[in-house]
């Protein structure tokens, strides 16, 4: 709980986590193991508002500062990885319509959102995916329709979904500026989901491709300009890395908190392992990863709430706490031995979660060509 | 109807607590602070009721000022006003200060209110000193009929149909209003709060009530007032460590057990 958040929301911060310790952290492990949707699960996650976190007030949000939000999602990571990022996701998608949407769809979005509780952000295809540009979807006008033919793949929330926001080709001619950015809503003719994606981990989200095949939707749909698809889709990442950051964070905690229960508990030598100074340093070395990537999430998310560039902040934020999520879950799992290679103890699925958030809003690579994108500038 | 649920704030019952040495007293400094567990029951219960035949929930406590807390709480997941009997006078009662002071309250926020209470709840104890007193005493002072121990409660001609559970069972009471019911644990939990329910709670304003503001008698409250004094707290006694059994087969082991057992006389 070492986010610097405004005191009265402590109170939140302590209602979220302790839902998450007793109604999502054990539950989820069945999941974890079917890969089944914990729709049960959900649904009160739902019902105490945890997907309206970041709908502004004017909107029928709750108004909260983004540190906050960060500090209650990792609550959420900290439980379960998978759950976090949910609505980390959701939130993604609602990202888009905030940054470049009109007051009609920033308010027709957060109703959907609110009534639904999910929503997912199409941008991936299978020839572009850290070349997100390549897209092959397209999108043609038709009347005060545009008409929708294409396929999205590892889109998380596919199938439970209130809306997708969806990017396609409006012109191939013009690369980049040929993209636009597009709200489909679910339900629509013509979008369909594929089969969910048996994941490695973050079993209890759920990832498919997302179909398009002459779905037709209101031109009014089109989010911000015809060519701007692109831009809104690297601002939409800029503003939503740093949430997944801290949902790594949570995972990273939680293989400190573990670990610190295991040592102290099992005795070796006649002594509890914790009594080992060569273990009290790895478990200081995860502390100082986990704090610094908390921290750096926290950083990043300010910059945006004072509306100043934060674009390489929120690149650091995801790339560092990706990598220190997988290190934090590989060292707990030393920790804990042979036992910590068991499915029977829960350190191994840390380390199946955490592999993810090297990989998705942009793998570890493409962060840093962003950073260094920005540096050379 | 109008709807009293009583609370009190209490140590967190899931942690170990130990005894102060030098006081002789519970150790409860570092302890955390909940609601009363079965005051939780009754509050869910009493919102399930208010959801389904419509009415308001007040909550009260007799507590010190930080019990603000768990009222707030309350106002979070179900009650519509709060009220704090905050008075020096009302430290360290026994369980009939602690109704008395309650009678009082009821009759002053009645008053204030301009309403009448039909259905006070009390948890069926506190999970501190689980007494199951305070209900019971309040339903007497203030002459009232009272069900202890329920688990469900529906409306009735002239009252309530409330399910009162037994050792055995459970027996269906008829009761008039305005009553006492004590809860005891229904089949459901209670709800969580809402992100928003949370952050309506903080402006609710839960006005403070003095033992002169009520019209209390100090002297039958307090440690001065109390019926019942605390001579001396025991922890309770740590369990032996039990013995292990296990010969080469298991019928050796069972035979061996049940050996030891008809040396120790247990049959
Ligand atoms: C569980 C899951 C959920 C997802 N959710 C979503 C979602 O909701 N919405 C969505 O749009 N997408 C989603 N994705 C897709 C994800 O964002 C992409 O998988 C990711 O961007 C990488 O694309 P790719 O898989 O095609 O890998 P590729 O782009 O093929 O990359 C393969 C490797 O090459 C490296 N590489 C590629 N280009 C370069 C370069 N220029 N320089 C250096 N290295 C490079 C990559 O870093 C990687 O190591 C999800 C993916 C998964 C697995």
């Amino acid at each position: 709980m070492a986010y610097a958040i405004p005191e009265e929301n402590y109170d939140l911060l302590e209602t979220v986590r302790e839902f998450a310790q007793k109604e999502i952290k054990e539950q989820c492990k069945e999941y974890d193991v079917s890969g089944e949707f914990p729709k049960e699960i959900y649904d009160a996650a739902i019902e105490m508002g945890l997907h309206t976190l970041e709908i502004p007030e004017e909107y029928g949000g709750m108004g909260l500062d983004k540190v906050t939000v960060a500090a209650l999602i990792e609550q959420i990571g900290i439980a379960d990885a998978g759950f976090g990022t949910t609505f980390a996701a959701t939130g993604l998608a609602y990202k888009a319509v905030l940054a470049a949407g009109n007051e009609e769809q920033k308010q027709r979005c957060a109703d959907i959102l609110t009534e639904t509780g999910f929503a997912a952000f199409c941008l991936t295809e299978p020839m572009a995916g850290s070349d997100a540009a390549n897209s092959k979807t397209t999108a043609v006008k038709d009347g005060d329709e545009y008409i929708l033919n294409g396929r999205k793949c590892f889109i998380t929330n596919a199938g439970v979904a209130g809306f997708y926001v969806v990017t396609a080709m409006t012109d191939k001619t013009k690369g980049t500026k040929g993209m636009s950015a597009f709200i489909v809503e679910d339900g629509t003719p013509g979008l369909s989901v594929g089969n969910h994606e048996n994941k490695m981990g973050i079993r209890c989200s759920t990832t498919a491709d997302v179909v398009f095949e002459d779905c037709r939707i209101p031109a009014s749909n089109l989010i911000g300009e015809e060519g701007q698809g692109y831009k809104i889709a690297m601002i939409t990442l800029d503003m939503a890395r740093p949430y997944m950051g801290c949902v790594a964070v949570g995972i990273a905690q939680r293989a400190i908190d573990e670990a610190i229960a295991y040592m102290k508990e099992r005795v070796q030598f006649g002594k509890p392992i914790a009594a080992n100074q060569g273990l009290q340093f790895k478990l200081a070395d995860m502390q100082i990863k986990c704090e610094t990537a908390r921290q750096m999430v926290a950083h990043a998310v300010s910059l945006q709430e004072t509306d100043k560039k934060y674009s390489m902040e929120s690149s650091i934020a995801k790339a560092y706490a990706g990598d220190v999520a997988m290190e934090c879950a590989s060292e707990a799992i030393q920790i804990f031995g042979g036992y910590g290679f068991s499915r029977e103890y829960p350190v191994e699925k840390l380390l199946r979660d955490a592999k993810i958030f090297q990989i998705f809003e942009g793998t570890n690579e493409i962060q840093k060509i962003v950073i260094a994108n920005n540096l050379l500038r | 109807m109008e709807i009293l649920v009583c609370v009190k704030q209490v140590p967190d019952d899931s942690v170990e607590i130990t005894l102060d040495k030098s006081t002789g007293m519970p150790a409860l400094d570092k302890v955390a602070v909940i609601t009363n567990a079965f005051d939780g029951y009754a509050l869910e219960m009493a919102t399930r009721f208010k959801e389904a035949h419509g009415g308001n929930i007040t909550v009260v406590s007799v507590g010190p000022e930080k019990a603000r807390d768990t009222l707030r709480n309350c106002c979070s997941v179900g009650a519509n006003a709060a009220y704090l009997v905050n008075d020096a006078a009302c430290e360290n009662s026994d369980t009939y200060g602690t109704a008395y002071a309650l009678s009082k309250a009821v009759a002053k926020i009645e008053a204030e209110k301009g309403v009448k209470f039909d259905i006070i709840f009390c948890g069926k104890e506190t999970t501190d000193y689980t007494s199951s007193q305070v209900g019971p005493m309040l339903a007497e002072i203030m002459d009232i009929p009272q069900v202890t121990n329920i688990i469900a409660l529906d409306p009735a001609e002239g009252g309530l149909s409330v399910k009162q559970e037994t050792e055995e069972g459970y027996n269906m009471v008829d009761v008039a209003t305005p009553c006492v019911v004590t809860v005891t644990k229904p089949s459901y939990d209670p709800r969580y709060p809402t992100m928003k329910s949370k952050m309506a709670a903080r402006k609710v304003q839960i006005p403070d009530i003095t033992a002169a503001d009520m019209g209390a008698d100090a002297s039958l409250m307090g440690e001065a007032g109390a019926k019942c004094k605390v001579v001396k707290v025991f922890e309770p006694a740590k369990k032996e460590a039990g013995v292990k059994i296990k010969e080469e087969t298991v019928e050796e082991t069972v035979a061996k057990a049940v050996a030891m057992m008809s040396d120790a006389k247990v049959f």
